[in-house]
């Protein structure tokens, strides 16, 4: 995780100095990954696997298969549509992160829950990002004094409802203009529940402090720009490809019968989409064209997959509990699950 | 990032990105490969200048091992050469029924010999049209060939309906009668029908075995699959 830090504090060599803000630890789990002296690994792992494939490619048989190019065919498909909107998102996150300083947010969001609550939640509108931006953000807005409910609330309509998830999900479902509006209002829902819970029933003595802004000045704005982009983009395309490799995996290698019996079952649907909106963990730019390659569900179970993966999902828990400790994770995440799918249900019924 | 935008470029220029997703999606992908492209190219200038400036960078941060799962598009885009969807795809999903559509339908002019016509526009009128505008004209189809074991008189003339991406695709089809030969699933054809009207109305049959069914006056083989195989429904 030590990626999502660095995409709104400046990046900087892996020494912080202060030692006792927990969101320092969060930086171990991947330490492993970047060894000293690893900067020229990257483009030769990449190069590996094309070179052998090329060499092996007219041995394998199994390549040329209708299924495996059918299966490549959609996968590849999942992941060329989405691409631009990643790339529009992490523009715009490293723009954020250059030119638009946590203060601010703070002046513009009041300090009484009761209002602060909603209006955090349409900052969230504003400020396009993918989730992984969002939980840092939502960090330093605590540290910074903002009521946590308030800066929960962010945290969970940030990635949701903001423009850019908004735009592609009309791409990705270009005659169902009802869908767009449902995500954003079950979305904004959900938020705004969860925000006011947590605002009437805790004294934010579970949520730690998520440590202090660095503002690196010295830092080369153009690096700055293309440090956070490219990390975001790296984040949010590895978790993409898992849920092209997902949709594309389970329309092929799951026999017809069962995936229609399924999604046929509303109810199973519903469940089944949720749990996968969560084990995908799909950046919320992205998962719209997931879920419009997975045309045997319902809008409606297709709307819950929307509106549950981007408040709740592996990487999310994850995050989470780096960011604000593992007690607040235990409670937050069953409720925003149980939430999230009532109101993307509820809301479904209404407007689809 | 620098190969995934070279990658790409090299499918917007080739065509083959029509395969993918909608031709539409042009220029948001020629934006995001240049993108692309100048962020791997800034991100190599700024790491080179900064090696030359402080000797301590190689710690930092080089995104996390999930990251790497973004090379596995490119890989298969070269091992496996991925194809436009086709009879198996077609297998996969229920074929596209007409659900409905606005009557008046405009005029068909048929002046000129066969009308050229998209199999959705075709399928639609078939179903739906009061005027039975078909009835009296050729019309130019073009799609693949899929061979079907419900319609074993003919082959069933096959294209994909895409709204966003090949993921979503769903089959447009038309059961050709009189074909005048076998033909390989995937062969890609144009074919001037007719519109064969049903026994009883489509609206009283049960969904699932509304039909579409033409008979056909004349079919030319074509050799290379459009780069642009889909129809958009809009």
């Amino acid at each position: 995780m030590t990626d999502t830090n660095t995409t709104l504090d400046a990046p900087e060599p892996a020494v912080h100095d202060h030692g006792g803000h927990d969101h320092h630890d969060q930086g171990h789990d991947h330490d492993h990954e970047h060894e000293p002296g690893s900067f020229s690994f990257g483009p030769t792992i990449l190069l590996l696997p094309i070179v052998v494939a090329l060499l092996l490619r007219s041995r394998w048989g199994f390549l040329e298969g209708t299924d495996v190019r059918l299966w490549s065919t959609l996968f590849v498909s999942v992941c060329i549509q989405a691409l631009p909107f990643l790339v529009l998102g992490v523009t715009i996150s490293g723009l954020i992160a250059v030119f638009v300083s946590p203060d601010l947010v703070q002046r513009i969001v009041p300090k009484r829950p009761i209002l602060a609550v909603p209006s955090a939640g349409l900052a969230g509108m504003a400020l396009p990002g993918c989730e992984c931006g969002s939980v840092p953000i939502a960090g330093r807005l605590v540290s910074a004094g903002t009521p946590p409910a308030a800066a929960l609330t962010f945290l969970l309509a940030a990635p949701a409802i903001n423009p850019v998830v908004l735009v592609s999900t009309a791409v990705a479902f270009p005659n169902e203009g009802r869908l767009v509006l449902a995500r954003f209002v079950a979305s904004f829902l959900a938020a705004i529940l969860v925000g006011t819970w947590w605002a009437r029933r805790s004294k934010s003595s579970l949520l730690k402090a998520a440590g202090h802004l660095h503002d690196d000045d010295n830092t080369n704005r153009w690096r700055k720009f293309v440090d956070v982009a490219s990390q975001d983009l790296v984040h949010a395309g590895g978790y993409l490809v898992v849920g092209a490799l997902a949709a594309a995996t389970l329309q092929l290698i799951v026999p017809r019968s069962v995936l229609d019996a399924v999604a046929s079952n509303e109810l199973l649907a519903v469940l089944v989409l949720a749990a996968l909106a969560v084990l995908l963990s799909i950046c919320s730019e992205a998962d719209a064209f997931v879920a419009a390659g997975l045309p045997q569900f319902s809008l409606t179970s297709r709307l819950v997959f929307l509106v549950v993966g981007p408040v709740i999902d592996l990487k999310l828990i994850a995050l989470h509990a780096g960011v604000f400790g593992k007690a607040f994770a235990l409670r937050f995440v069953p409720v925003v699950f149980v939430v999230a799918v009532v109101s993307a249900v509820v809301v479904g019924q209404v407007i689809l | 990032m620098f190969f995934a935008g070279a990658m790409l470029a090299r499918l917007i220029v080739s065509g083959g990105f029509g395969w993918f997703v909608q031709q539409r999606m042009k220029w948001p992908l020629i934006i995001a490969a240049a993108a692309l492209i100048l962020f791997g190219l800034v991100e190599v200038i700024v790491s080179w200048r900064e090696e030359s400036d402080t000797p301590d960078t190689a710690g930092r941060s080089r995104g996390p091992l999930v990251g790497w799962l973004l090379a596995l598009p490119l890989l298969v885009l070269v091992s496996v050469s991925p194809t436009a969807l086709g009879a198996a795809a077609a297998d996969r999903v229920d074929a596209y029924t007409p659900t409905e559509a606005e009557n008046p339908f405009e005029p068909i002019d048929a002046s000129d010999g066969p009308v050229e016509m998209r199999v959705l526009d075709f399928l639609d009128r078939a179903m739906w049209d009061e005027e039975r505008s078909l009835e009296e004209v050729t019309v130019r189809l073009e799609g693949l060939v899929v061979n079907d074991e419900d319609h074993t008189a003919g082959f069933t003339l096959t294209r994909f309906l895409v709204s966003c991406c090949a993921a979503d695709g769903i089959p447009l089809q038309v059961d050709l009668h009189d074909v005048g030969g076998t033909f390989e699933d995937d062969t890609w054809v144009i074919a001037d029908v007719r519109w064969i009207p049903p026994d009883i109305p489509y609206t009283d049959m049960p969904s699932d075995e509304r039909r579409i069914a033409a008979k056909v006056v004349s079919l030319t083989e074509v050799p290379d699959a459009r780069k642009d195989p889909y129809e958009s429904p809009y």
